[in-house]
């Protein structure tokens, strides 16, 4: 197999264990800070419906990292490695960027990181020539930036009309409110399947996006627009990543968000799950975790939760606005250093 | 050891429902504290009223940090349920209660209960029974809070703490009457007080009636963060 492809793959599996390790760690600590799961049973909940979301329904969006932002068809009639070292620093950078948040507590989103990435390699190719700016899918970025801010805000309204529901159906009018939030509970373990699920499906696409591309351009997709191997083994990733790291974050978040009860936590929970979903089908990658900070304010201005810290969202605005810039810098920079070395 | 996470979950800021309760909490046992300070106070105990006295003290400090860690969690970026100066205003008022429990606490280790005749006495317990009485039914209030928060606001919860507040104020109002009472019999009994004595015992009882008051008026001010959220 070619060297560049076991990079793509090595730095693939590496992003997948930082998604699982931190962004579905992030997805699930609801579920633990409600009381309504153990760690153990987060760890193998989370385990098995990643790994069905990356399979079977990460293809679509990652198709769009792969393809949908940079022409890579194009490139490749050129030469294919282009690609494929375009692509190799797409994830390096993107990967690197990650790395340096995780470290200073930066709320970065991985979709925005590799977008950001993928997009700086299509920008160096416009700029030695061997595209035009105008053959990069700006419509496409276009919809992949528009989905950033709609994504957390219909978290938000969905929350508010999911909590607002259970709260007239049920917080008004029980007799016994343990018991309510007893039972919501066991509604939280759905949810907590279901949240797994519509993560894998739309993160998988950030670790092995750009491998698809590479493979795709090599002529070693098999036919296939994405193998399924590429999928399983980002599944993998990240499930390794949430059971030798993500576990920490868990306990982390969990411990930290008790204020959240059952009620608030299904809420939260099914609105992030179901735009996730939304978009993974509409091919979009997404920030889960913005997105559940969405639907968190939801629920909190829905009366839900005593206090809520408004001042987030301007951490989340200005980690987006920088991450962009910086890693489509980075990407170009590091496909520069590797056209010097390779081409 | 630093955590290795990209996380947004400090938008769930800590809730300043529950250190409000423990704030009331401390300010209903100061009172009760002061209860018994009167009562060693007019038993002619001095050692037991300088040593309670010390506890209210202890208890109206704590109230005091608990204070300042609910105003330090409300910066302009988080949202409450409620009005925030409404929230301040209540918690103001409810400050008070263990403030006045300490400076009646103090006020009676000034000058020993010396030839008091026993109808005062008398006065000065029922003053700060009944002092008592208000500050345990605005608790009662408080706990409504609780539940309050967990229907977030059910018209049910709402209307039960509404019907609650005016039970306050209508102790209160006792605790009124009391007050004026007892300041007459003080003043009917002058000559044999003495004047530094009716100075004393008249600065005790505005001092213990305040108590009552800031209790209604810290239950008002509830009412009002509930009706204008």
């Amino acid at each position: 197999m070619d060297l560049l492809v076991i990079a793509l793959i090595l730095a693939g599996l590496y992003m997948a264990w930082n998604i699982g390790a931190n962004d579905l760690a992030n997805a699930m600590g609801t579920s633990v800070g409600t009381g309504a799961l153990s760690i153990k049973q987060v760890i193998i909940i989370a385990a098995i419906f990643e790994f069905l979301g990356a399979v079977f329904f990460g293809k679509r969006v990652t198709s769009t990292i792969a393809k949908g932002i940079v022409p890579i068809d194009m490139i490749s009639q050129i030469h294919p490695n282009i690609v494929v070292l375009g692509m190799l620093a797409a994830i390096l950078a993107a990967g690197f960027w990650i790395t340096l948040a995780t470290f200073y507590n930066l709320p970065v989103s991985t979709s925005h990181s590799i977008v950001g990435s993928v997009l700086g390699f299509g920008l160096i190719a416009a700029f030695n020539g061997t595209i035009a700016f105008s053959d990069i899918h700006w419509v496409v970025l276009l919809k992949i930036v528009g989905s950033w801010f709609v994504s957390p805000v219909l978290g938000a309204v969905f929350a508010y009309v999911i909590f607002s529901v259970i709260r007239s159906l049920f917080l008004h009018r029980a007799a016994d409110l343990p018991l309510v939030e007893k039972k919501f509970i066991s509604l939280q373990v759905v949810t907590a399947c279901y949240i797994a699920f519509a993560h894998g499906s739309n993160d998988v696409a950030n670790a092995v996006g750009p491998l698809s591309a590479g493979l795709r351009v090599l002529g070693m997709a098999g036919g296939n627009e994405i193998p399924i191997w590429v999928l399983i083994m980002g599944g993998f990733g990240m499930v390794v990543g949430l059971a030798t790291w993500g576990y920490k974050v868990v306990e982390t978040i969990g411990s930290r968000i008790t204020e959240l009860t059952p009620t608030r936590g299904f809420s939260a929970q099914f609105a992030t799950a179901t735009v996730v979903l939304l978009h993974s089908y509409s091919s979009l990658p997404i920030s889960t975790t913005h997105t559940l900070v969405g639907s968190v304010i939801g629920v909190g201005l829905a009366g839900g939760i005593a206090a809520v810290d408004l001042g987030v969202i301007w951490k989340i605005i200005s980690s987006w606005v920088a991450t962009v810039p910086i890693a489509a810098l980075t990407s170009a920079l590091i496909f520069v250093g590797l056209e010097v070395i390779w081409l | 050891m630093k955590d290795y996470i990209r996380s947004v979950f400090d938008v769930v800021a800590e809730s300043p429902f529950l250190p409000l309760e423990a704030h009331a909490k401390k300010g209903v046992l100061a009172v009760e504290k002061l209860n018994e300070t009167m009562e060693a106070y007019c038993a002619g105990d001095t050692a037991r009223v300088e040593e309670l006295t010390a506890e209210i003290d202890k208890l109206e400090h704590e109230a005091d940090i608990i204070k300042q860690k609910i105003r330090a969690g409300v910066p302009a970026s988080v949202k409450l349920p409620v009005d925030k100066k409404d929230l301040l205003s209540f918690l103001k008022q409810q400050d008070s209660i263990a403030d006045f429990a300490q400076t009646s606490a103090y006020w009676m280790t000034l000058r020993p209960c010396k030839n008091l005749p026993d109808e005062i006495k008398e006065g000065f317990l029922e003053l700060s029974a009944g002092t008592l009485k208000t500050v345990k039914m605005y608790d009662e209030v408080i706990d409504e809070l609780y539940k309050l928060l967990v229907t977030s606001f059910s018209k049910e919860e709402v209307k039960e703490t509404l019907t609650l507040v005016p039970e306050v104020e209508k102790l209160e109002h006792e605790v009124d009457v009391m007050e004026t009472n007892l300041l007459k019999m003080i003043f009917e009994n002058e000559d044999f007080i003495g004047g530094a004595g009716v100075c004393h015992l008249v600065g005790l009882v505005s001092r213990i009636g305040t108590i009552a008051d800031k209790s209604a008026n810290s239950a008002d001010r509830l009412r009002t963060m509930i009706l204008r959220r």
